[in-house]
């Protein structure tokens, strides 16, 4: 019995039968439902609820701020754990520092508090508590030594406490966080109203997208013409992920997958579009870009498919520089090492070959001062994703 | 064009890499001289071939080691390869080669080969005529053994496991287990042109008392691995570690189990070889010491019965040898080995029997993983400790076995950690030492082992 696959993204949805994929742009007047049903309702009436699998990146992505002892072990091992779990982060904290750290002002979905290896103890005091007082957040969570976690948990009712996520070998154990993570995750999507209403349609679980891909990933070899160690940027109408192999980072981290994943929240060709251009402006090698795509800055104020094309093209480079060396503030990638760079998402159905080209010659020339550019490879089909559903589908069954 | 061709393509499009003519490379593979090949050497079987290690930045410099070595009636050229190059850092072996050529100073720690590239490389190849054994230390190997193959360099050490657990930190190992499947299938395709092109694994791991067991396990899986991807001539190695019978016990096991693995596992047409390393534990600091030590080794090697010995130099202890220094180590080697004759097979049937079982075990608990590819078994296997090599730097390293040496000298298990010995085995290896009463003495004595040659 064939499946149906569905996707819905924050500017399209797309469906995927055997005889291939379609996609819908959303009306943002109807709920998800309700559109959907509109635009393939016919679709669905071929289909068993049970072959029916849906994933969403819609409004997808929780917050949080990590509180941790070391940039080399805890904060590292929580950070690693979060993006890999879809949770952007906005701040971390580091606990020496902490009371000259302003909490943020938006609310957060989820404080993580970590540090020490279990047998030491007193990590944390008063200075916790105080920084918490101006902290807005729904869950908190703490995942460091045990011989802290009954103090804390009396000063912080409700604070759920995990498992070390730092073994006595100063490995990172991540697996307790990273399920309490992925479900709070899932909770925020299937919270959602709209999307609440897509069990209508399936039986199945609905999962993130990101969480998606990034099963997709040690298969891509397979299917495509990809050479590790590589990349793959996701960019859509809101959010932009990069899931890249673990040989482009040196970090002191063994973790199940071979891929992790990078979000970036507010970096998007449509509903993040101004934060997108707020971005690119601040950019010191922007100007040059738009000079070299033989454009003027007003391109970024128009509304025309051209000035979607550059925005698009910005935000490849956007994203490439955000985690190159110049940008120490997410994870920094060995980008001279890596021989494939795969674009997936809405994208590939706006740029061509030639243009994703002339981002990657600029980005290597002027960034990584290097003339030889990785391998470009483009997911015109969304074949990322749907390997990533048959393969979530195959280990379910 | 197949997969393969294509990934070559995208790894030797490099920045820093010569401009790489595939058509070329075989036509100059295809007529190259055997002479060049390891493997046609090692089916001669006429010697105990010698060969030392050496590397320096500049083409003129190891081409005048080269001319040492030619003096001293070398066997095999070492081509070692510098730290930049091992990280893949090309950008900064440039740059020291650029400094070391200008200012006549060795700014690097070996032959950046990527950066002089092919081209350059071959002439000096050829010239010698000599096989030429490539030492580097590299996880990701793919654009350095094109370039060193293309150069005329026949023989590739490394592998997967001995070449990340010992020298990396955390560098990801599933990814080396696909980089050297690449290396391998690069060497396999090559060797259907001429002679094979020889792999060689690299046995002594961290040198610091490793148990026979892990290193023949490990030997024997890289062997496997290789002739998985078609590699057709294969050296099995290991190091001196501190008592002849052990080694000689390694050795005859060894051999053994190399050839009853390959046969097992499609490879009866695989030539296998034995490697032996020189002392790789630290050397003393009186040169005549060293120079006795050395010797001692070379003994070793002939009772051993290896196909080639690695050798060390009195300047050991001091950093990096003279070449002067380097080839006076190699003319000795070699009339050492003169006057070795008519040496005895020498066997010890209840520590072979206990050895073999110990191997047996552990190739049997990997081959057991449900995985569905033989590395990816494998890979499981060390993550889960159930293959874990003491003193490891690799954070996927289990680290729990510890070891210390009996009063023979012999390296014994003495806590396994989730090895998956034998009872019985695990039983005789703790028979054989009397541990000090408490654990900083026996954390002394390991820590005492340091210094065991000097």
């Amino acid at each position: 019995m064939s499946k149906l696959l569905i996707d819905v993204g924050s500017t399209y949805f797309k469906v995927c039968q055997t005889s291939g994929i379609s996609q819908y742009f959303r009306d943002f007047k109807k709920d998800i439902y309700d559109d959907l049903i509109t635009k393939c309702g016919n679709i669905f009436a071929n289909y068993k609820k049970e072959d029916i699998f849906i994933c969403s990146s819609a409004n997808g992505g929780l917050s949080t701020l990590i509180i941790g002892l070391t940039n080399s072990f805890s904060l590292k091992f929580a950070k690693n754990i979060a993006f890999n779990s879809g949770i952007n982060i906005i701040d971390t904290i580091l606990y020496s520092k902490i009371e000259e750290s302003r909490a943020p002002s938006e609310l957060v979905d989820v404080v993580i508090i970590v540090g020490g290896i279990d047998g030491i103890g007193k990590v944390f005091d008063e200075k916790l508590f105080d920084y918490l007082k101006n902290v807005q957040y729904s869950n908190i969570v703490y995942v460091g030594t045990k011989q802290d976690a009954s103090f804390l948990s009396v000063q912080i009712p409700e604070l759920k406490v995990l498992g070390n996520i730092i073994t006595e070998k100063l490995h990172v154990n991540g697996g307790e966080l990273k399920e309490y993570l992925t479900n709070l995750y899932q909770a925020d999507i299937v919270g959602k109203e709209d999307i609440k209403h897509l069990y209508e349609i399936t039986a199945n679980q609905i999962y993130s997208t990101p969480y998606i891909v990034n099963r997709s990933l040690p298969l891509i070899d397979a299917n495509f013409e990809v050479v590790n160690p590589f990349i793959v940027v996701d960019i859509g109408g809101a959010t932009t992920d990069i899931h890249y192999s673990r040989d482009l980072v040196r970090d002191n981290i063994v973790s199940e997958s071979g891929y992790d994943r990078l979000v970036f929240k507010k970096l998007g060709v449509f509903k993040s579009r101004e934060t997108l251009i707020f971005a690119a402006k601040n950019n010191e090698f922007v100007y040059e870009l738009l000079s070299y795509l033989n454009v003027t800055e007003n391109i970024l104020e128009e509304e025309s498919e051209k000035a979607l094309r550059i925005l698009m093209q910005l935000s490849i480079f956007l994203v490439l520089y955000k985690v190159s060396r110049l940008n120490p503030l997410y994870v920094t990638l060995h980008l001279d090492l890596l021989n494939t760079i795969v674009l997936t998402g809405g994208i590939t159905k706006v740029l061509s070959y030639e243009e994703v080209e002339m981002i990657m010659q600029f980005f290597y020339k002027k960034v990584m001062n290097l003339h030889a550019t990785p391998n470009i490879v483009m997911d015109y089909d969304y074949a990322i994703w749907t390997l990533g559903m048959e393969n979530k589908e195959n280990s379910a069954s | 064009m197949s997969l393969l061709q294509k990934e070559r393509d995208v790894i030797t499009r490099n920045e820093y890499a010569d401009s790489f003519d595939f058509d070329e490379i075989e036509d100059f593979i295809r007529n190259a001289n055997k002479e060049m090949f390891i493997s046609h050497h090692f089916k001669k079987r006429d010697r105990l071939l010698v060969q030392p290690r050496g590397g320096f930045p500049t083409y003129k410099k190891m081409f005048e080691l080269y001319e040492e070595f030619m003096k001293a009636d070398i066997d095999v050229l070492p081509l070692t390869i510098d730290s930049n190059t091992r990280l893949n850092d090309y950008a900064m072996a440039k740059k020291m080669l650029t400094l070391s050529e200008e200012n006549e100073m060795d700014m690097l720690n070996g032959y950046p080969l990527v950066n002089h590239g092919y081209r350059t490389t071959r002439k000096m190849m050829t010239h010698f005529n000599k096989p030429v054994s490539l030492r580097h230390g590299t996880p990701d190997a793919r654009l350095l053994v094109e370039t060193a193959l293309a150069s005329g360099i026949f023989e590739i050490e490394g592998g997967p496991i001995t070449y990340m657990l010992p020298y990396s930190k955390n560098f990801p190992l599933d990814k080396a287990f696909l980089y050297w499947k690449y290396v391998d299938k690069v060497c396999a395709k090559y060797s259907t042109l001429n002679e094979p092109i020889n792999r060689e694994s690299f046995g002594p791991l961290t040198a610091t008392l490793v148990p026979p067991c892990i290193v023949i396990v490990i030997q024997l899986i890289e062997m496997l691995l290789s002739i998985e991807e078609g590699v057709k001539s294969f050296s099995v190695s290991f190091s001196q570690n501190g008592s002849m019978m052990q080694d000689i016990v390694t050795s005859n096991v060894l051999k053994k189990l190399a050839r009853e693995y390959a046969d097992m596992f499609g490879g009866e047409d695989a030539i296998i070889n034995l490697v032996y390393h020189q002392w790789m534990g630290a050397f003393p600091r009186d040169k005549n010491l060293s120079d006795s030590l050395i010797n001692t080794n070379t003994v070793i090697a002939a009772m051993v019965r290896a196909d080639k010995i690695i050798i060390k130099t009195r300047d050991e202890a001091f950093g990096i040898p003279t070449m002067q220094c380097n080839a006076q180590s190699v003319a000795n080697t070699k009339y050492t080995l003169r006057t070795l004759k008519g040496l005895p097979q020498v066997h010890d049937a209840e520590e072979e029997e206990n050895l073999e079982l110990e191997v047996r075990a552990i190739m049997d608990a990997v081959f057991n993983d449900p995985a569905d590819t033989l590395w990816r078994k494998v890979f499981n296997t060390i993550k889960s400790g159930l293959i874990d090599v003491p003193f490891s730097p690799h954070i996927i390293n289990n680290n729990e076995v510890i070891t210390i040496r009996d009063e023979s000298g012999n390296i014994r298990i003495i806590e396994k950690g989730k090895l998956p010995l034998p009872d019985r085995c695990f039983a005789y290896e703790k028979s054989k030492v009397n541990l000090p009463e408490s654990k900083t003495e026996v954390i002394n004595k390991i820590i005492h082992d340091i210094g065991a040659m000097l």
